[in-house]
Order: C-alpha cells, then structure tokens, then sequence
C-alpha cells in the first residue's frame, strides 16, 4: 500500500539516510556481535590461555587506533554537513582526510600483524589468535572497503550518498569501540 | 566550550578511550572487565547519537541503546564467569 502525502511519517522515515544502510549496519553489528560474545564464552575454557596470548598484543597501537579511527569519524560526519551546505570542496577535503586515517589506521594495523608474524603467531597458534586475526581482520576488510565508498561518494555531487558512505564508516567506527576492550584489554 | 557536538563527541570519545587504555594498568580486581565495558558502550552511545545521528531518531535511538546496552551486559557477565 503506497503512503499519501499527508500520512503521518513513519517509523522508517525517522531514521537518518539510507534504509538499506541501515539494514546493512544492523546486520554488521549482529555478526562481529555473535564473534564476540564466541570469543568471551571460548575464553571461559581457557582463561589462563587467553590472558597469556592477550599479552603479546600491542594496547598502546590498538589504541592509538581507536583514536585514529574517531578522528576520522568526526571528518566523515562533518563532510556530511558540508555536502548538505553545497560546499564541494571543504566536502571532498573532509572525506580524504577521513580516508587517509582510514590509511592509518590500516597501516599501524599491519605493523601489528608484522610484529606478531615475527614472533611466529599466526591464525593457528591458539584458539584466542584465531578469533583475533578473523575479528581484527574482518574488521579491517570493512576499513578498506570503507575508505573505498569514501572516495567514491567525494566524486559524487549528491548529499545522500555522502552521507550513506559516512554512515558505513560510522559502522566500521562502532564495530571497533566494540572490538578493542574486549580482544585488547578485557584481562 | 564549543558548541558543535561533533566535537564535543569527538573529545568524550578521545577521552573515553585513553581512558579505557589507561585503566588495564591498573590491578586486576574483579570488575574491572564492567568499568572497561561501561565505557565502550559510552563510546557506543556517542556514535550512535552523535555519528550516526540516532539523536533525531527516538525510537530508534532507544532500540539501539537497549540492545548495545544488553549486549555490553552479556559480555560482562562471560568476563565476570572467567
């Protein structure tokens, strides 16, 4: 049944940009969700084991990235402002600049993955590197296809899709404000 | 003060992540896992309401703090059983 213009607004049209990004960000978080709560019940059976490897990790980085990470996020959110003002240029400005955090965060992430390559822990080491490396890896994917949307919607003239771009980033920002205290500092 | 609450998120979550950096230095004590997941799901809200923009979206604001908030709670509670 289509909705007459004067119905009142619905549910639906509460939410800020895109259904569909929503839909999207909703099912991100309901699958690094299930990683996490995996990774906390298979710590029960081995928490001795778990504390041991969580030691091998570098806080500071990880943290420094969270940093990085929300950085970025508030250039996105401000692009989305810019875009809905017609500022173009201050618009494309704020999306690289976001992108480039996005950069590195990606490469203090991959100096991480060196250091423990170094150390000989891979993927198999433990049952707490492997959900390390799916988790922090999965999540890295969504940075790179993140700052891939970035730079698509910077060469877009239409506000809406600077704004679902930024909304996906958002995501990638809240999936990993979830995912470091709980791989990272939960002892 | 500034009156853009981009930033004033921006500066609450900065502040709330060194700070949940900072509080593994201090002992092991039971519950420390509640502090640092209290502050994730403050990190959380912010993005939510402020990134995202839930804050024009009340009931969907409300939806979304709910289940962060149960999730957060599940977690500790697996961290509490460790």
């Amino acid at each position: 049944m289509s909705q007459r213009p004067d119905d009142p607004p619905g549910l639906l049209d509460e939410l800020p940009g895109e259904v569909m990004m929503w839909v999207l960000i909703i099912s991100e978080l309901l699958v690094f969700g299930a990683g996490l709560v995996a990774f906390m019940a298979m710590r029960l059976t081995d928490p001795a084991g778990f504390a041991e490897a969580q030691a091998h990790l570098h806080r500071a980085g990880a943290a420094l990235n969270t940093v990085v990470l929300v950085t970025s996020g508030l250039l996105a959110a401000w692009a989305v402002h810019a875009a809905e003002a017609g500022r173009e240029a201050r618009k494309r400005a704020l999306l690289a600049g976001a992108m480039a955090l996005g950069v590195v965060f990606l490469v203090i992430k991959g100096m991480e993955y060196a250091d423990k390559a170094s150390q000989g822990i891979g993927i198999e080491t433990n049952t707490f590197f492997t959900f390390y490396y799916l988790l922090t890896g999965f999540h890295a994917a969504h940075v790179v296809a993140g700052v891939v949307l970035l730079g698509l919607v910077a060469v877009l003239r239409d506000p809406r899709a600077t704004e679902t771009g930024a909304a996906f980033w958002h995501m990638v920002d809240l999936v990993w404000v979830l995912l470091f205290p709980v791989i990272y500092l939960i002892r | 003060m500034t009156r853009d609450p981009l930033i004033r998120a921006w500066g609450w979550l900065v502040a709330l992540s060194l700070a949940g950096a900072l509080i593994t230095r201090a002992p092991d004590v039971t519950g420390l896992a509640v502090v640092i997941l209290g502050l994730a799901f403050a990190k959380a809200w912010l993005i939510l309401h402020h990134y995202l923009g839930l804050a024009g979206a009340p009931s969907w604001r409300r939806g979304f703090d709910m289940v962060v908030a149960g999730f957060c709670l599940l977690l500790a509670a697996l961290a509490l059983l460790a």
